[in-house]
């Protein structure tokens, strides 16, 4: 049984940690610095986001991001939950990312205090962590 | 007649103009340099080194394709590296090979993203002397198992790591290191103490000049004599934490990229084993005249040079592409490496061999070339993946299903 029971619900629970992540100056000076934008493509439920250091806007980019990430719902749960790790995540091919690989790498640390922040998200919306 | 314009636009691989310039760049410093050296270096005694080569060969920047400009390098990335394979391999496998080992082991440094390690190690490349660097991973009873995961915990006397403090010390032994004995550091990996099997694999940078690190005999070869193989001996090398590459037990990862880039650059690497082969033949099939015309008029030689020529042209692009993606994406493929290494390396054994007999007796003779091309095709189906390791590899993918 999915994670996530309508696409909606996972929209505003990722929306919700890209915009946490962005409150970080570190992290948007990094993203400044480093000229990266990043598109977010999940299924089952399906959504998009796009993340600048601007804000994250629903649905693609118009033009193609720096980085461009791809995972499942339950995926992406399991992931900023801690159960399932970023490196086995792409040795696996449960996440794929496409991009310079160069940047790609030197984005995913950043990523940290999301998976610090995910599991309180999670746990208020009544999924299971 | 359908319309394919609504299919939108298919993007042939065109080679960027920096590559373009690469390839010719190459080119020269291969006529130049490699071509005079190709048959002394070939006969010289298996532990002989030419530094001067590998010299001559860090001023054209072959040592630093990979490495990003922020570094000193060149930023040409693994499509860099590829191009260049190509051109030196058509002269001489084991030449290249040096230098391809090298973005071997440069490769978890630029993996790794820490700038930490960045700023230590990849300037080195770019300094006055040529230094070279090499993949401490094939074990004596661990090659492949190191390589896929699912074999991980089957791994036996894998090479251990313990946790020391600030240190990790490594003891045991890797086989079959090229450039091991000539590297001034080895990207080396090692299993966390307690870990089964290689479940617990982990990337270290180790400079081969630590106390406790043994470099063995070299290798005597069929081939690719150029370059020197050997062992690595490690016996309680303490190894700094910052040293450590991906994290603790990310190894397979960083390894599973390595591999990737590097099955794309040994694809281009056979390509040139094959180019070099085709063309002596097609040289000499455009001046030998039998029965009163060259021997590329006569039917059954013309489609011999055709067939080869597709062959080298289809496991040209074949590797642009997988070093392509090997660059852009994360994790690399599996489907466009391997199957690349797999054909090109097949590629390099058939032309070579229809090249030789193209030319009769004096394919045969060293003198000519060829018999060393025939030998050096043989190589690339054993390192980075033999086809049966490609094909396992291959059939895995065909069968597996997106969970996305």
């Amino acid at each position: 049984m999915p994670v996530f029971e309508s696409g909606e619900k996972a929209r505003r629970i990722f929306t919700d940690l890209f915009q946490i992540l962005l409150k970080d100056d570190t992290f948007t000076a990094r993203m400044r610095e480093s000229g990266i934008t990043l598109h977010l493509i999940q299924v089952k439920p399906d959504l998009e986001l796009y993340i600048t250091p601007d804000g994250v806007q629903d649905g693609p980019p118009t033009e193609p991001a720096v980085i461009r990430i791809k995972m499942s719902s339950d995926t992406a749960h399991s992931l900023w939950l801690g159960k399932l790790l970023m490196p086995v995540a792409l040795a696996t091919g449960k996440v794929r990312i496409k991009g310079s690989v160069a940047k790609v790498l030197e984005f995913v640390p950043l990523l940290r205090p999301a998976f610090d922040r995910y599991p309180e998200i999670a746990a208020s919306e009544g999924l299971p962590v | 007649m359908s319309n394919t314009a609504s299919l939108g636009p298919v993007d042939f691989l065109t080679e960027p103009r920096q590559i373009q310039e690469l390839r010719l760049h190459v080119r020269e410093f291969v006529e130049k340099e490699v071509r005079l050296r190709v048959a002394e270096n070939d006969r010289a005694a298996a532990e002989d080194f030419d530094w001067e080569l590998v010299r001559k060969g860090h001023q054209a920047g072959l040592l630093r394709l990979v490495v990003p400009k922020e570094y000193g390098g060149l930023g040409l990335g693994v499509l860099g590296v590829a191009v260049a394979l190509e051109e030196i391999a058509a002269a001489c496998a084991g030449t290249a090979l040096i230098f391809g080992a090298t973005l071997l082991g440069q490769a978890p440094v630029l993996l790794s993203a820490d700038p930490n390690l960045q700023s230590r190690f990849l300037p080195l490349f770019s300094g006055d002397e040529p230094v070279l660097a090499c993949n401490g991973i094939t074990e004596d009873a661990a090659g492949c198992d190191l390589l896929i995961p699912e074999n991980a915990e089957h791994a036996r006397d894998v090479m251990r790591a313990r946790k020391d403090g600030d240190s990790y010390v490594l003891s045991g032994r890797k086989r079959f290191i090229t450039n091991a004995k000539v590297a001034e550091f080895g990207s080396v990996y090692a299993n966390l103490e307690g870990e089964p099997g290689a479940t617990g694999l982990t990337a270290f940078i180790v400079p081969l000049d630590s106390p406790g690190v043994t470099r063995g005999p070299v290798a005597d070869k069929m081939g690719y004599r150029a370059c020197l193989g050997s062992e690595l001996i490690f016996d309680e090398v303490r190894v700094p934490a910052e040293n450590l590459v991906g994290g603790e037990g990310n190894g397979m990862l960083i390894n599973i990229q390595q591999m990737n880039m590097a099955r794309a650059t040994v694809a281009a690497l056979s390509t040139g084993i094959a180019r070099g082969a085709f063309d002596i033949a097609k040289e000499w099939c455009g001046e030998r005249v039998q029965g009163g015309v060259p021997l590329y008029k006569h039917q059954f030689s013309a489609r011999k040079l055709a067939e080869m020529a597709a062959k080298v042209e289809a496991s040209r692009l074949m590797y642009l592409q997988a070093a392509q993606a090997a660059d852009t994406e994360v994790p690399a493929p599996v489907f466009p490496p391997a199957a690349a290494k797999l054909f090109a390396d097949r590629t390099a054994i058939d032309v070579t061999q229809e090249a030789m007999s193209l030319m009769g007796a004096r394919g045969y003779l060293r003198e000519y070339g060829m018999e060393k091309l025939v030998r050096e095709s043989f190589g690339a189906r054993i390192y980075e993946g033999t086809p049966e390791v490609l094909a396992l590899a291959i059939a895995e993918d065909l069968y597996t299903e997106e969970d996305f």
